[in-house]
């Protein structure tokens, strides 16, 4: 039998070995993804598949950014790119205002009705998607929004259940001490609201600001449905955009496409992974 | 007491979300009730048909293999995410050299566009080029018809959500953060192996975050659509990948079929309700509440 | 204060972005012109080639432009504009599209403006007319049309086929044919095919070849004799290659627009596609020696003989289109006839122009033009099926045929489980969307 120290290195190096072999698999297709962004075309379709090109193609990647300009009179992937952007920073500023609006109104503040609206709250999480989808398209038809962005921004600042209940987990361990010494230097609901939650709540809005990010960004059904002209679509629908019908996919194209999309995603994870750790932990979604 | 101040005061910081509530999900809702049971064609004046259209859906054998389909899906893929993100999270919850790297590597799969997922996918999985049949003729195995054949397509759809398990897996490592180390210290005492102290340890102590998560993965993959509907266009081969939400959104805007669209839609809420109520039921039996007391 | 900083930084942010997703929609063109918006599915030189009889028409008077743009998925894409209220004011549809979106009330009735520019009947070929043409009324006027044929590669067959007099003329000499110009390797993959029928001008065609096709006398019948033997022909090439031998080499299948198109890079012998396809040849694979046929016939069935695809890419102006009648004066344009056959040659296809000028039939670049030509004029260039629910009988016939060919179901069985599902579609949609 091993020794109780043996067993521990034993244990440990399973972990190990475990954590190595599904970083390989994980990792695995996004290096092929970059791999292909820098081959030429005639190299991505081979048997058995190359790892390393024969020749190293970075104009793959002008190319890309340029694809379809010459038909379509402008460089697409650049306002591809410029939509989900502004689009994404406009849904983060209404997500992060109105969401902690209502968080503060469930979390801090006491009022009649506070408690089943706050369970109507949890109950909409469970709607699922496709039933709204034809009414509310109808809806926007009526606002005259289809063909606009609007449908994709507006109504995040009206709130959204999920982050509701994020933030009001959150500001409910917030100690009341701090807000109630606020009310007696003066202050109004509101200026408790800005000078004492919202600074100490930073962790929390960061969650709710990269968790809608995300959203925008990879957002598909909505821009899908509501943008029509092609010069307003977002990157995760300008993408398919490429795999024209008729003259077909440029796979390595596409790979490096997709590389651009991807890389700022991965770096506002990166930047705000801390925070954004510790806002899941304190945030007793648990 | 509350005052009427302090009522008006609430209500007024809650109002975007009523107002929200109100015009964006109570209208849409009961607007997708009244189509679901009218003919709808949007370009047309809806006209009242009954029940016409939810007996038309239990008829429907395209809609009954979208279900079946969906339902396949969701069964594999919810258990196997589940396991695979609690692995994870379970492996990364050390203090190991480059923890933090590896964390960012399992999450970023979650972080990939749904359309260039599909298209790096459709690339690994071909058959003839594919880089999966690539490596696994180096084990001499023969290559796998993954997207061309009915029974592999849904496995591969299932193998693409268990890498996009990033989402999850974070959340089950905050989970594991609230386990008392005081626990475990006493199973060490009483002898207890690694696998031991996982089982009656920390399994039970995340229980509440993994039924959060299972009840989470059960809606999203009911509603799974973009993945399928850039890959298998058609629900391809053989409609063997045809989900709901395909056949849904096929129903309402290619066939312009707005009304049946709306029935289905309310079908899958059905549904999704009762798998979540299952889900619940036979998790209290497991959970354990009034962990990281 | 500073605590309020971040939040109205945020506001602000939030502002310049609302400000700049507003005036980056869709803007109004600088010009005093009335801007026409044309959708087309067109790109690479056939989109040249319309692109300059737009510039043709812009130059020729001062109150319109025309704005072209290349969309892909133009049916979906159309569709959904329409309903969402914001349609084009052009739309390049494929005709076989037409009677559909006329079933859900989204294209504008052309008949009078028609009549009032002088665009009639008569100038064209009967058949393409009645492709424009839904219950009595003009809904779409033509661009530019394709009849089909079987393109043959000189190089890969065996040489007592190679020449349009030789080549095999009836389905059974074809499968003769075809077992002499299949080639394996040692191993037994597949590397020269001699005939895919899912790739070229596609599975659809098929029971056309053999007789009624989805139709018989105006009814939806898709498990007729004719269509089994239809099936069952099709159906004979996987079995002769094995399903996932088959499956396994169109995998391996470039784009159909690109030097990697099965047919370009020398892995099928022979290609049935439209006029256009030569134009293709010509760009990626100048160096092809190659002739074109008439698609074979059924044995024993001389009537069938000459069967022709008839594909036609028209112009429609959706409902709620913003400036119909300025629309109209493009579609005009385009239909005369200087016009209409420069924009025919240079995309490399026939003419719907009943009368062909001889220029046309003598510079055109495809060198088999005049097999192209008389197709389209044969008593078997059949339209599309002019039903609304065109589409879903595209799927459930490919359903079906995709359960034959994995075994899940026998030929027959899977036909009658379509046309019992089709019947029931049809007779819905005729109930609620025609209001029958």
């Amino acid at each position: 039998m091993l020794s109780k120290q043996q067993k521990i290195l034993l244990t440990k190096a399973l972990q190990l070995g475990a954590l190595l072999f599904l970083a390989f698999l994980f990792a695995l297709p996004l290096v092929w993804m970059v791999v292909t962004s820098l081959k030429p075309l005639d190299e991505t379709m081979t048997s058995p598949p190359k790892w390393i090109p024969d020749r190293i193609q970075v104009s793959n990647y002008s190319d890309a950014v340029t694809y379809g300009s010459k038909e379509l009179g402008y460089i697409p992937f650049l306002h591809y790119a410029q939509n989900s952007v502004l689009l994404a920073i406009l849904c983060i500023t209404g997500s992060v205002i109105s969401n902690s609006l209502v968080g503060y109104a469930f979390g801090c503040l006491d009022w009649k009705g506070k408690r089943w609206l706050f369970a109507l709250t949890l109950a909409t999480m469970m709607v699922p998607g496709p039933i709204l989808i034809v009414p509310l398209y109808k809806l926007f038809r009526d606002f005259g929004w289809i063909g606009t962005f609007r449908p994709l921004w507006v109504p995040t600042f009206f709130g959204s259940a999920f982050n509701i209940f994020l933030l009001r987990q959150f500001f409910m361990a917030i100690p009341k001490e701090l807000s109630e010494a606020a009310v007696l230097d003066g202050a109004s609901p509101f200026g408790v609201f800005l000078k004492v939650i919202i600074p100490l709540a930073k962790p929390a809005l960061t969650v709710v600001a990269v968790f809608t990010f995300l959203w925008s960004w990879n957002d598909f059904l909505g821009p899908l449905l509501y943008l029509t002209d092609q010069r307003n679509f977002t990157v995760s629908l300008g993408l398919q955009a490429f795999q024209n019908q008729h003259t077909g996919t440029p796979w390595n194209l596409l790979m490096a496409a997709s590389l651009m999309v991807i890389a700022p995603v991965i770096v506002v994870y990166f930047v705000a992974q801390k925070a954004f750790v510790q806002g899941i932990s304190t945030t007793g979604l648990k | 007491m509350r005052s009427n101040r302090q009522n008006v005061i609430g209500l007024l910081f809650a109002s975007p979300w009523i107002l929200g509530m109100a015009i964006f999900l109570f209208y849409p809702v009961i607007s997708s009730l009244y189509f679901s049971f009218t003919s709808y064609s949007i370009l047309k004046p809806p006209v009242w048909i009954g029940l016409s259209n939810y007996q038309e859906l239990m008829q429907d054998e395209i809609f009954l293999k979208a279900l079946s389909n969906t339902l396949i899906i969701c069964a594999a893929s919810v258990p196997l995410t589940t396991a695979l993100a609690i692995c994870l999270a379970l492996l990364l919850n050390t203090k190991r050299k480059g923890i933090s790297l590896y964390r960012t590597l399992f999450y970023i799969p979650s972080l990939v566009p749904t359309v260039a997922l599909a298209v790096l996918w459709l690339w690994i999985f071909n058959g003839q080029y594919g880089l999966l049949n690539e490596g696994l003729s180096k084990f001499g195995i023969k290559a796998v018809p993954w997207l061309t054949d009915p029974s592999w397509a849904k496995a591969t759809l299932i193998m693409i959500s268990m890498w996009g398990c990033g989402n999850a897996m974070v959340i089950y490592l905050a989970g594991l953060q609230d386990v008392p180390q005081s626990l475990y210290e006493a199973g060490e005492l009483d002898g207890a192996s690694a696998w031991q102290k996982t089982k009656s340890i920390t399994l039970p102590m995340i229980s509440p975050v993994i039924q959060f998560n299972v009840i989470m993965g059960i809606i999203g993959s009911l509603q799974t659509f973009a993945l399928p509907f850039v890959m298998f266009p058609g629900g391809q081969p053989a409609r063997s990948t045809y989900v709901v939400a395909m056949y849904l959104y096929d129903n309402a805007f290619l066939y312009q079929r707005m009304g049946y669209a709306s029935a289905m839609g309310w079908v899958l809420f059905l549904a999704t309700m009762v798998l979540s109520w299952i889900s619940l039921r036979l998790g209290d039996r497991h959970v354990h509440y009034g962990g990281g007391a | 204060m500073n605590n309020a900083l971040p939040a109205v930084l945020c506001v602000l942010l939030g502002i310049a972005c609302a400000c700049g997703l507003e005036s980056s929609q869709v803007s109004v063109s600088k010009t005093d012109r009335i801007e026409v918006q044309y959708w087309e599915k067109w790109t690479g030189e056939e989109m040249e080639a319309m692109k300059r009889i737009v510039d043709k028409f812009n130059a020729s008077q001062s109150e319109i432009h025309v704005k072209y743009l290349s969309v892909s998925g133009i049916a979906d894409k159309t569709l959904l504009a329409t309903s969402g209220g914001t349609p084009p004011d052009i739309a390049g549809l494929w005709g076989d599209q037409v009677v559909q979106f006329v079933d859900l009330n989204a294209l504008t009735d052309l008949s009078d403006l028609a009549k009032d520019a002088g665009v009639v009947e008569e100038n064209y070929i009967p058949a393409y007319w009645s492709i424009c043409s839904a219950y009595g009324r003009l809904y779409a006027l033509p661009t530019s049309p394709g009849s089909g044929a079987l393109y043959v590669n000189r190089q890969l067959v065996p040489p007592q086929y190679a020449s349009p007099e030789t080549f095999p003329k009836t389905i059974s000499e074809f499968n003769k044919f075809a077992e002499q110009t299949d080639r394996r390797d040692p191993s037994g993959k597949l590397l020269v095919a001699s005939f895919m029928p899912r790739d070229g001008w596609g599975l659809w065609n098929m029971p056309y070849v053999f007789g009624d096709g989805f139709l018989q006398d105006g009814q939806i019948n898709v498990n007729g004799k004719d269509d089994l033997e239809a099936w069952t022909w099709v159906k004979s090439f996987t079995d002769r290659y094995g399903v996932t031998e088959t499956k396994s080499f169109r995998s391996g299948f470039g784009n159909y627009s690109s030097p990697q198109n099965p047919f370009l890079s020398g892995k099928l012998a022979t290609y049935a596609d439209g006029p256009w396809f030569s134009n293709y040849i010509r760009m990626f694979k100048p160096s092809m020696d190659w002739f074109a046929v008439p698609f074979p016939y059924p044995d024993n069935h001389p009537e069938l003989a000459g069967f022709s695809t008839m594909n036609l890419n028209t112009l429609v102006i959706p409902k709620g289109a913003k400036h119909a009648r300025e629309a109209f004066r493009f579609l005009a344009f385009v239909q005369e006839q200087k016009n209409m056959e420069q924009l025919c040659m240079d995309q490399q296809c026939n003419s719907p122009l009943s009368n062909s000028s001889q220029k046309f039939l003598t510079s055109h670049p495809n060198k088999a033009i005049a097999l192209f030509d008389k197709l389209a004029k044969s008593s078997r260039a059949v339209p599309p099926v002019p039903l609304g629910i065109r589409a879903q009988i595209g799927s459930e016939v490919g359903n079906a045929v995709d359960q034959m060919e994995l075994g899940e179901l026998t030929p027959q069985a899977a036909l009658d489980q379509a046309q019992s599902r089709l019947v029931a579609m049809w007779a819905k949609y005729q109930q609620q969307v025609l209001g029958k």
